[in-house]
């Protein structure tokens, strides 16, 4: 069953005079339990994509339907709430709040989401021991490394308990090394909790472990293919 | 809690920067209690003193008499009005006064002379008049004796001992005239009324004037000083307005009150100025904390914090700069505007005489008020001015896009 469906999507940006297209009438269905990269060129619409699937912005024409709902139409405040309940974020960077240790960073959400005290203590340690940060829960983010952040970014987007996360080139300001460690992550808990991921990147070895790959250039989809993901070797 | 704690974290990001806007707010403050509590101590003295040699604080008169100040128009005194009056526990006790305009003659020289039927234990206990006597002594309730100002007594070339002839008219126009034994001389605080008062004991004065169990005036003194217009207020309810008339020290020296509000409309124009210059210090540093934290509020409205929540935040962290700020100076402030409160600075030299130069019999020294609404306004003018300044992040949080935060 598709979570996520989007019918003739485009988004005009007015960037000066001329009228930039990033997207052009995207037709789009992502299943439950998808592991999914979305690639192409610098400007191809990559982030653009990512951020109308996760109602960050609204499209100049078209529809994006999350669980039989058109996000696209919901007011603001709406939306804010969709986001906080049914979407889990992984961004670049700037991810974490600064003042905040690893565990209060993902409390945060669950705390928004008007969690209990008692519960979220728990859920916050074993989310952060499933990504490695067990013992580095008191750690502030300037404490850890860019690669222990994201992976505290993970641990937050899953404690919402959402439908599927996104992350736009979470692996981007990592080395290599971190980048895999942090895939290993999210392929585990795509693996384990039938979590569904979509995330974009320009990282060739990133690419190899999705299991669709969607091609973008211009601001349209140029190829969409199911592969056999590289077996990560540790 | 977890907005408070977020707040208070977001605070201390850039600790620098916090104390020194902490410490900007925290100057503003006691300089502003400093110049509110000294005016308000200097105000509160001249009042005082005026009041104690002059008018008194609230006086009781025979309607008539504030257009018209003559015996005719004279205010009984009896102990069912005294008792009616002292009734009030906000009053502490009763001044009465019998005036008019006679002449005095020595041996030498005649003067137009102020002639005070006083009760002396009462004026003693209003303003120590009897601490200032130069020469002699006080009289004794209608002993026929007189004390009179220094000035007075100089123009007239009296001492103790001399004789004094007063002549002039007494009730309703009967004649009057009396021959009073000099007792003691005393210096008045007030200039103006140091070259021309004759005190007579009050039982002398009536039967002089002809004016048995009449006042002029009657002195009212409430326990405290900002008991007075509430005194005021219910005493008018309380007393018939055909035969008594209550009028509290603000009328009866409109000049000592436009004085002082001439002088607080000067205070607050110089702290309103000094507030814009903290406001505006303030402003910057939220103003700081907000830019540099755009692409943060728009992390946070993504991951589906929303608006209003974060506006929250954002309030409170100004609140709680503002809080810190004014709890840091009104500390200070108070221990400071304590010490001077019970430590008054004494004027000398150049100072000291331009006081004595005024001629108003106002001490030269400077008073601190130790007033609890001086603390509460500064804290009530920081809260409205943190909130209006708040106004800046929190329309930009409600406004924010977040494609533009994302890429900032
Ligand atoms: N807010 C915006 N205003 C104007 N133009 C925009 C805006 N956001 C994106 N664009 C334009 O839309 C196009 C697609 O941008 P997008 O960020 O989606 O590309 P991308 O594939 O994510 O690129 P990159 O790999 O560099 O991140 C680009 O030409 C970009 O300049
Ligand atoms: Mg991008």
């Amino acid at each position: 069953m598709a979570i996520i469906t989007t019918h003739g999507l485009s988004k005009v940006y007015q960037a000066g005079k001329v009228p930039v297209h990033a997207l052009r009438d995207v037709d789009l269905s992502i299943e439950e339990g998808e592991f999914t990269s979305i690639v192409g060129p610098s400007g191809s619409g990559k982030t653009t994509l990512l951020n109308q699937l996760g109602g960050l912005d609204r499209p100049s024409s078209g529809e994006v339907w999350v669980d039989g709902c058109n996000i696209s139409a919901l007011k603001d405040s709406q939306l804010i709430d969709y986001r906080l309940r049914h979407i889990g974020f992984i961004f670049q960077s700037y991810n974490l709040l600064p003042v905040f240790t690893a565990a209060e960073n993902v409390a945060f959400i669950l705390l928004l989401q008007g969690e209990k005290k008692d519960r979220i203590r728990q859920r916050v340690s074993e989310l952060l021991t499933e990504v490695g940060l067990g013992d580095r829960m008191d750690a502030r983010p300037r404490e850890l490394s860019g690669g222990q952040q994201q992976r505290v970014a993970v641990a937050r987007a899953l404690a919402s308990r959402p439908r599927f996360i996104l992350a736009d080139e979470p692996t981007a300001n990592l080395d290599s090394q971190s980048a895999m460690k942090l895939l290993d992550i999210m392929e585990k808990m795509n693996r384990e909790h039938r979590m569904t991921f979509i995330f974009s990147t320009h990282d060739q070895r990133v690419i190899e472990r999705a299991r669709r790959v969607i091609r973008m250039v211009d601001g349209a989809i140029e190829s969409d293919q199911v592969q056999q993901p590289e077996p990560h070797q540790a | 809690m977890l907005y408070l704690s977020l707040a208070w974290r977001n605070l201390w990001r850039n600790a620098r920067r916090t104390l020194i806007t902490l410490a900007s707010i925290a100057f503003a403050v006691v300089l502003a209690l400093w110049v509110s509590s000294m005016n308000r101590g200097s105000h509160q003295l001249m009042v005082d003193n005026l009041s104690r040699f002059h008018t008194g604080f609230i006086q009781l008169q025979e309607p008539a008499w504030l257009d018209e100040p003559s015996l005719d128009h004279t205010l009984t005194y009896d102990p069912a009005l005294q008792q009616q009056l002292l009734a009030d526990t906000r009053l502490d006790y009763l001044v009465p006064r019998l005036e008019t305009f006679m002449l005095a003659g020595g041996a030498e020289q005649v003067r137009g002379a102020m002639v005070l039927g006083v009760d002396a234990a009462a004026e003693q206990q209003l303003n120590g008049l009897q601490e200032r006597l130069i020469a002699g002594e006080f009289f004794q309730p209608g002993d026929g004796r007189a004390v009179l100002t220094e000035g007075l007594a100089r123009r007239l070339q009296l001492t103790v001992g001399d004789e004094l002839v007063l002549l002039g008219q007494g009730r309703f126009a009967s004649s009057a005239a009396g021959l009073f034994e000099v007792a003691g001389v005393v210096r008045h605080p007030l200039r103006e009324l140091d070259n021309q008062l004759v005190y007579l004991s009050l039982p002398d004065a009536q039967w002089l004037l002809s004016a048995e169990q009449q006042v002029s005036t009657l002195l009212l003194t409430p326990h405290q000083l900002q008991q007075t217009d509430a005194l005021v207020s219910s005493l008018r309810q309380s007393l018939d307005a055909q035969r008594h008339r209550v009028v509290p020290w603000q009328e009866l020296m409109p000049e000592v009150l436009g004085a002082i509000q001439f002088d607080l409309a000067q205070q607050n124009f110089v702290l309103g100025t000094l507030y814009m210059v903290i406001g505006f210090g303030l402003f910057g540093t939220i103003l700081m904390m907000t830019l540099e934290r755009t692409r943060e509020f728009g992390v946070l409205i993504s991951l589906g914090m929303q608006r209003y929540r974060l506006s929250l935040v954002l309030l409170l962290e100004t609140l709680m700069l503002t809080l810190l700020g004014v709890l840091a100076g009104c500390l200070p402030g108070w221990l400071l505007l304590r010490h001077f409160h019970h430590n008054p600075i004494q004027l000398g030299g150049d100072m000291a005489q331009v006081f004595e130069d005024m001629g108003m019999g106002l001490e030269p020294i400077l008073p601190f008020a130790l007033d609890a609404d001086l603390f509460i306004t500064q804290g009530l003018v920081l809260f409205v001015l943190s909130f209006l300044i708040c106004l800046y992040p929190v329309l930009r949080v409600l406004r924010l896009d977040l494609m533009t935060a994302a890429r900032s």
